[in-house]
């Protein structure tokens, strides 16, 4: 009987146990913080990154609209946490080209406040914008969800914005995480809500829009409806995400969100898999990881006792080589590392199960 | 007298300048299969796209139970009542046979965002869930519960795209060449599986089909149309001795 509900329940306390581990991890990482510097970096950017991933993955892969806004909507999270949590102290500094306005000044809110304000701003935008883009086909979904990202990038970095952004200067000083742990719960947080909404009915209509939206009106799903609340979740998550990117750097710019930063997204959740919740989180370590350990290529280094020091092994050689690695992915494992399945204790479970009916 | 279903009054539709149904005529009456057939390119699945709102027609007008439902959105027509069948088979094939079904249950067991999300609705999911599994046993789809969709054998792809039509609660459903892709055996049960459908859920069923047999077999009214038009109409007795229509299919032979 007992064996029986821990069978029956083995995927959630594996999970449970998982968890567990992992936040013990952090926490020793945490109170070693001083020799740690670099691995808790890319722990945290890791987290951070594969929450807007799979905000993207949420539009892109699970409801199968092809929106690349993502780098518009963390600038507005990003933007509105900074404003509201850089100490107020530093703030006449910051703005020392034509100051702060007035109301500003001494306005500030505790950090979660400012993060999900940042995710309800953006989520607005997103609502609003959402009415006359969602219904277009999907290249040219693609197309406006660029420029209104681009758009939202050109507001906040004009000179007229100067007293509320700072304009082109950028905002520093934004408080950090207190470590690893807290922005481990913050993303943590975010992912689950992310994955319950996926796996709600909700969700469900969502991957039916995906499959087939003429199918999916044909069981009476709203579609358009549908897709305004994915577009909108999405944008959420992404705003929030870009309050913690803030947190994360420190100090931000507008072209700290770029296109550039929506494609570095889109790798992650193309390598990790497409409409897989799980893809997305180890896309994101896979990538930043492997972005830092192929550094030893940005200047000659030595291999067997031998320096190599051709004249391609310089700064930025890196990208180049992982580009190539990202080509390969895509040629070969077409649908990413998950391929649309998720890692979970069970379907590890099912699958030596599979294996060892296949042999006997 | 039994209650009026479906009624099309001099529906046509126009793409561009070509007619592709002209003044169509047609009437659904309650529990009973009535076939529309005629040669390839008649305009029959285009007649299905009318009825369910993807197309709006150029004139004339549609009847559901006494009401227009001439300007009504697809997804609110399948809410009114009328389900369907795709010709070339439009399941979720990438999901699973289940999470087809359950999909189509959506629209009778409403929910919010906020409920459904953090499973405060578990009651109600419950419920779904149990109506699924007997809309999968009684199409004997059961055991394939799990299975990806599309990697299913088309008469039983065919099968589900019907128990997922039904999962809506339809009291017309509409079937777009049935047996098409299925193999003779499975073809031959279809008869008695359309009627027990009629039976068991209560609907009543309009369908396109090629084959004669099943068609003469099962239907209470034959509509026959050809290049837009309607050429007959009337019991398969009255269908099978009209020179019209052995005209036009005869016609159709010579041709291929
Ligand atoms: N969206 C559209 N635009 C232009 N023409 C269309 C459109 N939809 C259908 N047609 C035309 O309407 C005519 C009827 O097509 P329809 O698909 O209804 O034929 P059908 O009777 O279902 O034939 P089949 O037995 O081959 O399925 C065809 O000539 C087709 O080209
Ligand atoms: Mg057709």
């Amino acid at each position: 009987m007992k064996i029986k509900f821990l069978i029956k329940n083995l995927n959630i306390i594996l999970s449970v146990i998982m968890i567990l581990l992992c936040l013990a991890f952090l926490f020793i990482i945490d109170a070693n913080n001083g020799s740690n510097k670099y691995l808790i970096t890319i722990i945290e950017k890791s987290l951070v990154y594969a929450v807007v991933a799979l905000s993207m993955n949420l539009v892109i892969g699970f409801t199968g609209l092809f929106s690349l806004g993502q780098a518009g909507f963390m600038a507005i999270g990003a933007y509105i946490t900074a404003i509201f949590t850089i100490p107020i102290k530093f703030r006449e500094s910051i703005y020392y080209v034509e100051g702060i306005n007035a109301d500003l000044a001494t306005m500030t809110l505790p950090i979660p406040i400012a993060i999900i304000l940042g995710g309800l701003v953006a989520a607005i935008i997103a609502a609003i914008i959402g009415i006359p883009i969602l219904t277009l086909k999907s290249d040219y979904l693609a197309i406006a969800t660029l420029g209104l990202s681009e758009i939202i990038r050109a507001v906040i970095a004009s000179p007229m914005m100067n007293t509320i952004t700072n304009g082109s200067y950028g905002l520093k000083r934004i408080p950090s995480f207190s470590g690893v742990l807290e922005c481990f719960i913050y993303c943590g947080i975010c992912i689950l809500l992310m994955a319950l909404v996926i796996n709600s009915s909700y969700g469900r209509d969502f991957k039916a829009i995906r499959e087939d939206e003429v199918a999916a009106r044909a069981v009476g799903i709203d579609i358009f409806k549908a897709k305004e609340i994915s577009f909108v979740i999405s944008s959420f998550f992404a705003g929030v995400a870009g309050g913690l990117l803030a947190m994360f750097m420190r100090s931000i710019e507008s072209r700290t969100f770029s296109v550039n930063l929506t494609y570095e997204i889109l790798l992650i959740v193309v390598l990790g898999g497409i409409g897989s919740i799980t893809g997305s989180i180890i896309g994101s370590f896979v990538v930043n990881i492997g972005k830092e350990a192929l550094r030893v290529f940005d200047k000659p280094f030595t291999i067997f006792g031998f320096m190599v020091d051709w004249p391609i092994f310089r700064e930025g050689f890196r990208m180049v080589i992982f580009s190539i690695l990202l080509m390969v992915v895509v040629l070969f494992f077409k649908k990413g590392i998950m391929g649309g399945k998720e890692f979970t204790f069970d379907n590890i479970i099912k699958f030596f199960k599979k294996k060892g009916e296949k042999h006997e | 007298m039994s209650e009026k279903i479906l009624q099309l009054s001099s529906m046509g539709i126009k793409f561009g300048g070509i007619v592709a149904i002209d003044e169509l005529n047609l009437e659904v009456n309650e529990k009973e299969i009535v076939a529309i057939i005629g040669p390839n390119g008649a305009g029959k699945t285009t007649a299905f796209n009318c009825i369910t709102g993807i197309y709006t027609p150029t004139s004339g007008d549609i009847y559901y139970l006494g009401r227009s439902i001439l300007n009504v959105k697809p997804e609110r027509i399948t809410a009114l009542g009328i389900a369907r069948t795709f010709q070339n088979i439009r399941l979720f094939k990438e999901l699973t046979v289940f999470e087809n079904v359950i999909i189509a249950l959506h629209l009778r067991y409403k929910d919010n965002l906020f409920t459904s999300t953090f499973k405060l609705n578990f009651k109600k999911e419950e419920e779904k869930i149990k109506e699924a599994e007997k809309l999968l046993k009684s199409q004997n789809l059961y055991k394939y519960k799990d299975e990806i969709s599309q990697s299913l054998s088309y008469g039983l792809q065919r099968r589900l795209e019907i128990a997922r039509a039904l999962a809506t609660k339809p009291k017309l459903l509409l079937l777009d060449e049935p047996a098409a892709g299925m193999n003779p055996q499975e073809t031959n049960e279809l008869t008695e599986y359309i009627k027990r459908i009629r039976d068991e859920y209560d609907v009543s069923i309009l369908l396109i089909e090629h084959h004669m047999d099943l068609v003469m077999d099962i239907s209470d009214k034959i509509y026959v149309i050809d290049f837009g038009k309607l050429i007959a109409e009337g019991t398969s007795k009255e269908i099978q001795n009209n020179d019209k229509v052995i005209k036009a299919y005869l016609g159709e032979e010579e041709n291929a």
